[in-house]
């Protein structure tokens, strides 16, 4: 299944323009980076997202808290890659070939790197298939910022700005 | 408010600020100096020029008020002694609180504190009012009625070369009037502009207006002189700001003119009085002509900008070009079959450009002690006079360049240190004289490089300390047994007034200290990497010696490692390294100790505390490294030392701020990442 998933989402790239319906050119979209942990598909603001680098490698940090993985130095800054699947409450994963390390951008000076399982495509989401999960925030939908339900998929928007706040 | 002219304000009022602190006390000894009257003077009246553009008027008043003092001052009406000179700084601590509101965004003030301006214009008022703007101008108005032979008498118990005060001028501007009024055939009425209070304050406007119309006026009588002119020395911009020197020019030509001319006796003007007032037209931004650093570079908020003089910005491009061209050539190579000893000849010319663009970006961080000095002066000549004694302070070394950071980190620990010698070092006068001392204490505070340290002393002539009563002291107090305390050598007992709970009640007179305790100090020193030394005879007064690296950004290191992960110790702290031997160790308690000269020192296994999980015990050849954490001594044993290597420290990511037992990270040499160890936070968190 999840091998199935992946390999038509990876198409999904080129197979955009005969799928789109009338009311998606009408809605603004939001520019989206997907990536898939376990068989679930993600997507993060591409304005939020600085690069997507593959796993070199990780110091891992003794003491630090159990969901971060260690840091990485990416071109002289040192940048904390986080096990995205803890925040989802997953268990961790080795890394293997897919595996990528997506720079999030916090603000200006603070960037942290997300461990995920595979990073997909680039896709526009209709800002009018996305419900945004604000108002009912329970306690394992701390860190998505909406579900956008399009072309099939179900599309987690990660609220990265809540996973890096400061109660960290 | 413009927000832009605003932060410029900011920013040159900061800066005269700091030369005003430091410039009032000098005054204080050398009042005489007239050159440090004039530039205090023009202190004052910059920042005055600036918040009166900007409307600040409190600020503008204790300005003025100020200026006022010292323009008595400078006239040698009043002498700035030590109860002006508190009456003054007080004025200042106002002026500095009203810029730092206005720093931090407040931008509504209330009025000025009326007992300051009271006070302020009693000094003024010590020998008469003060209306220094007026006189020049009186003068001028009086010149310009020639040839009548009229006296205009001045009111009773007036002093003819003082200076005039608004009533007093306005009197004798009516008597002029009477006088041209009956004199002049010519009607010659000066009207006011619509819309002006006849009976209120004239404004300077207005004035100048009023002159205009009497100038023109008197232009029309037959027996009236050539007008005189004041030429403006060339090569002036008649537009442009005048400054004190070229108003001062002019001045003089006046009173040549004024002195064919006149035949009204009228008061001297006094040129140097009359300064201030062209000044006081000029815009916000006043030349500051005596400081040679007309260098308006400073465009931002103080706090997150320094200023770099631009040769050294051009050398830093030079270096950025030579980057290039090795970068280049090492490409060439790349692309070419290059021998082994061109590729080195590139590596070693790469090696020796990227050191010395380090060294000049290293620079450009660089700031002269003198920020952190000159706020001492004051410190000092307040506490003394508070306490009753006469102390002087010589600073050294004060255009000793430091790290930014380091200046700011240093400022807080060095005022306790130097209150401390104020305060407990320095004896009372009289006991200073019956000890056959000189009656005025000295406190030292130097700076000098060191290699690649700064280091900075307070000294002082004052009591000193016993070191047999800190170790009877440290007894006393249950930090350690008495025997523990005679095996303290002199050193080690003056270190005692380091540790914490020492220094806070009446231990020793000498060093009760107040405010944040010594051992705060040694924390910060410590966390600055550097060092604290102290050395002391009774009797002959204490010496305390700081050294800091030079910068916070390049850290010396120790770099150690167990498996594949390398950590940074901070050299300073490393004391030695010797090979592990089991057998030379005991447990003692449950911890492991090593004996090493007599003493034992606890180990620590670093791969236990940082893998927990690897059987670090069973590892061979391993080293200790010897720690000093405060006042302790710790060994470490790791794996393999890797050698020395000097680092650059990175933060580490987010979420690990607060990680203890890490000061940062670093990339090493093969590009992979060490851990810069924090050793107090790493046994804190393990011990």
């Amino acid at each position: 299944m999840a091998m199935q998933t992946s390999a038509r989402q990876r198409n999904g790239l080129f197979s955009d323009q005969g799928e789109l319906d009338d009311e998606d050119f009408i809605s603004p979209t939001v520019r989206c980076v997907l990536f898939r942990l376990d068989s679930e598909v993600y997507g993060i603001n591409v304005k939020k997202i600085r690069e997507v680098l593959r796993v070199g490698q990780i110091r891992s940090v003794p003491g630090a808290p159990n969901n971060i993985i260690g840091v990485i130095n990416v071109r002289g800054v040192i940048v904390t890659v986080v096990d995205t699947r803890r925040f989802y409450g997953l268990p961790s994963k080795v890394v293997d070939d897919y595996s990528r390390i997506v720079i999030v951008e916090l603000d200006e000076d603070r960037a942290v790197g997300l461990m995920v399982d595979q990073v997909q495509e680039v896709k526009d989401i209709p800002e009018s298939r996305v419900e945004l999960m604000t108002n009912t925030r329970e306690a394992g939908t701390a860190y998505i910022h909406g579900i956008a339900h399009y072309q099939d998929n179900v599309i987690i928007l990660v609220d990265t700005d809540n996973m890096f706040s400061n109660k960290h | 408010m413009d927000e832009e002219i605003l932060q410029d304000f900011l920013v040159e009022a900061t800066e005269l600020l700091d030369q005003l602190n430091e410039q009032l006390v000098d005054l204080e000894n050398s009042p005489d100096d007239s050159n440090l009257l004039n530039s205090i003077f023009r202190g004052f009246h910059t920042i005055k020029g600036g918040a009166g553009f900007l409307g600040v008027m409190p600020l503008v008043e204790v300005c003025h008020r100020a200026e006022n003092v010292f323009d008595k001052i400078r006239n040698q009406d009043v002498a700035y002694d030590a109860a002006v000179a508190d009456v003054i700084l007080r004025a200042f601590d106002k002026i500095s609180q009203m810029i730092g509101m206005l720093n931090d965004g407040e931008r509504e003030f209330e009025e000025s504190d009326p007992v300051l301006l009271a006070e302020l214009d009693a000094i003024t008022k010590g020998t008469q009012n003060a209306a220094p703007v007026v006189e020049s101008d009186v003068a001028a108005a009086v010149q310009k009625s020639p040839m009548v032979e009229v006296a205009l008498t001045l009111p009773e118990g007036v002093d003819p070369d003082g200076d005039m005060t608004d009533e007093e001028f306005e009197a004798l501007m009516a008597q002029r009037e009477q006088i041209t009024g009956s004199v002049e055939p010519v009607a010659a009425k000066l009207s006011l502009p619509e819309g002006v209070d006849p009976d209120g304050d004239m404004t300077d406007e207005e004035f100048e207006a009023l002159l205009a119309q009497r100038a023109d006026l008197t232009v029309e009588q037959p027996q009236k002189k050539t007008a005189p002119k004041l030429a403006l020395a060339e090569d002036v911009d008649p537009d442009g700001d005048i400054t004190d020197d070229e108003f001062e020019a002019l001045l003089a030509q006046r009173d040549q003119i004024m002195g064919a001319d006149v035949s009204v006796p009228v008061p001297d003007a006094k040129p140097t009085v009359a300064a201030p007032k062209p000044v006081e037209r000029k815009p916000s931004k006043p030349a500051q002509d005596d400081d040679g650093d007309d260098n308006k570079a400073a465009k931002n908020t103080a706090e997150s900008t320094v200023r770099v003089d631009t040769r050294r910005l051009d050398e830093i491009m030079n270096l950025v070009g030579e980057l290039v061209l090795v970068r280049n050539r090492l490409l060439t190579l790349r692309s070419s079959d290059a021998s082994l000893e061109e590729i080195s000849n590139a590596v070693a010319n790469l090696d020796h450009v990227t050191t010395d663009l380090q060294n000049s970006v290293m620079k450009t961080r660089m700031q002269p002690v003198k920020k952190v000095f000159g706020r001492f002066p004051r410190v000092v000549r307040d506490l003394a006079r508070k306490l009753g004694k006469d102390i002087e302070l010589e600073l050294k070394g004060e255009e000793t360049d430091l790290d930014k950071n380091l200046v700011e980190a240093l400022a807080d620990p060095l005022v306790h240190l130097v209150r401390n010698s104020v305060d407990h070092g320095i004896e009372m006068p009289d006991v200073r004289l019956t000890a056959g001392k000189p009656k005025v204490g000295k406190v030292i505070l130097a700076a000098e490089q060191e290699g690649d340290h700064i280091l900075l002393s307070i000294t002082d002539d004052g009591k000193g300390m016993d070191p047999v009563v800190l170790r009877r002291k440290a007894v006393e107090k249950g930090m350690m047994d008495e025997a523990a305390a005679n095996q303290l050598d002199d050193k080690q007992a003056f270190m005692l007034i380091m540790a914490a709970g020492f220094s806070t009640a009446d231990v020793v007179s000498d060093i009760s200290g107040r405010g944040v305790g010594m051992d705060v100090v040694k924390n910060m020193i410590t966390k600055l990497n550097g060092s604290i030394d102290i050395d002391s005879a009774v009797g002959q007064g204490t010496h305390i010696s700081i050294r800091v690296p030079l910068t916070l950004a390049i850290l010396p290191t120790l770099m150690v490692s167990f498996g594949h992960d390398s950590y940074a110790i901070p050299l300073t702290s490393v004391q030695e390294i010797f090979d592990y031997d089991e057998r030379k160790t005991n447990n003692i308690d449950g911890q492991k100790m090593v004996r090493l000269r007599e003493k034992s020192i606890p180990l620590f296994f670093l791969a236990n505390w940082l893998s927990p999980g690897s059987q670090a015990e069973a590892h061979k050849g391993d080293k200790v490294v010897i720690v000093a954490i405060g006042n302790q001594r710790v060994g470490l044993v790791v794996e393999q030392v890797n050698g020395q290597e000097e680092v650059v420290i990175k933060p580490l990511g987010i979420m690990l701020q607060k990680v203890d037992g890490y000061a940062g990270a670093t990339i090493t040499g093969n590009g992979s990442i060490a851990l810069i160890l924090d050793l107090p936070g790493l046994v804190q968190r393990f011990q």
